[in-house]
């Protein structure tokens, strides 16, 4: 027959053999002094991120406070990202002229394009005459009338 | 006219020991040394291991004696370091236990309660009790951290609900049912043995 799943008698009884188990002897007599002389040569020094932990581990107030801190920063800054970003966009909206023509200064290049007008492009010489075409550019690979290469020369150009 | 050393209180002893005062801190290990190991070894059902970790709490208790400042008291203090000490220790080794059962004083032989349990299986006595002293500590092994922490403390050291709520950091509801729990499990591990 198996025993009650919820009457315990018997294996308290049985685990009273855990307290009979014991260390050899003269074992407690030389704990205290090999422990005095580890801590005499200096071991288990904390370092700043244990000694953090420690507190932490230790001192469950220290733990309340950290997290509370840490909560409070980071909905700060929440708060403030949620603020400011629909103030920037209301004065982005709310400026009806701005647009990138008027960051442009007025006479200068970048001055409206006025469409009523002919487009003027000046060629490789300079000259935006569409009357007076420019003569064809000297190539590099130019031949006098000898075969021989002639240096390029813009002498005498309009 | 000097206070016996087991008539200073603990506190006076830590307030002492956190100034450097190594004869102090000796006389809390002298103290608490048997208790912290017990539970240490019940934990890990290995005298060397208890060895080390029972010198390990005592060491890094002795570094963080100043983070100590008598919000509790300094043998919940203690015991907090070796359980914390003990479960990270054993999830670490986590499927690499190796049991090294300390021996059973000669009181366990006279003991009623066990010579009942013995009797009534076989006569022969002493190679039981070896028995079962290893069958029990494998079923303890079975375990996990957190019951097998319980069980030790409550049913092994005697400590009370409460005091183990605080050296654990839970509720007395949580150790209740651990303690429920642990005791169903080592019941059915031992089945053969409870009859």
């Amino acid at each position: 027959m198996n025993p009650d799943p919820n009457d315990f008698e018997a294996l308290l009884k049985l685990m009273a053999l855990k307290r009979h188990e014991q260390p050899p002897p003269g074992y407690f007599s030389r704990l205290p002094d090999t422990i005095a002389a580890r801590l005499e040569r200096g071991e288990g020094q904390l370092g700043f991120w244990e000694t953090f932990m420690d507190h932490l581990t230790f001192r469950p107030a220290f733990v309340y406070s950290f997290s509370l801190a840490a909560l409070g920063a980071l909905t700060i800054s929440v708060i403030y990202s949620v603020r400011v970003q629909p103030e920037e966009s209301a004065q982005m909206a709310g400026n009806n002229s701005y647009s990138w023509q008027s960051a442009a200064p007025e006479q200068g290049l970048a001055s409206p394009y006025d469409s009523s007008q002919p487009l003027h492009v000046a060629n490789w010489m300079g000259s935006d005459n569409v009357s007076n075409p420019a003569p064809a550019m000297p190539s590099l690979f130019d031949t006098g009338a000898h075969g021989h290469p002639m240096p390029v020369s813009f002498a005498g150009s309009p | 006219m000097t206070a016996e050393p087991g008539e200073i209180d603990d506190l006076t002893l830590v307030r002492r020991a956190q100034k450097e005062d190594m004869g102090a801190y000796d006389l809390l290990v002298r103290r608490y040394q048997e208790r912290i190991y017990a539970t240490v070894y019940h934990m890990t059902s290995n005298h060397e291991d208890a060895n080390d970790l029972t010198q390990e709490t005592f060491i890094k208790a002795f570094r963080a004696l100043r983070t100590f400042k008598g919000d509790s008291s300094f043998y919940t203090w203690i015991y907090r370091i070796a359980v914390n000490k003990s479960i990270n220790f054993l999830k670490q080794r986590k499927n690499r236990v190796q049991m090294s059962l300390n021996d059973m004083d000669v009181n366990a032989e006279n003991d009623p309660d066990l010579v009942a349990l013995v009797s009534e299986k076989t006569p022969r006595r002493d190679l039981n009790l070896a028995e079962l002293q290893e069958k029990l500590n494998a079923a303890l092994l079975r375990l996990s951290e957190h019951h097998r922490m319980v069980v030790t403390l409550h049913d092994i050291q005697g400590l009370s609900h409460e005091e183990i709520g605080h050296i654990m950091d839970c509720n007395i509801g949580t150790v209740r049912s651990r303690l429920f729990y642990a005791r169903q499990q080592m019941q059915a591990y031992l089945s053969d043995y409870l009859k």
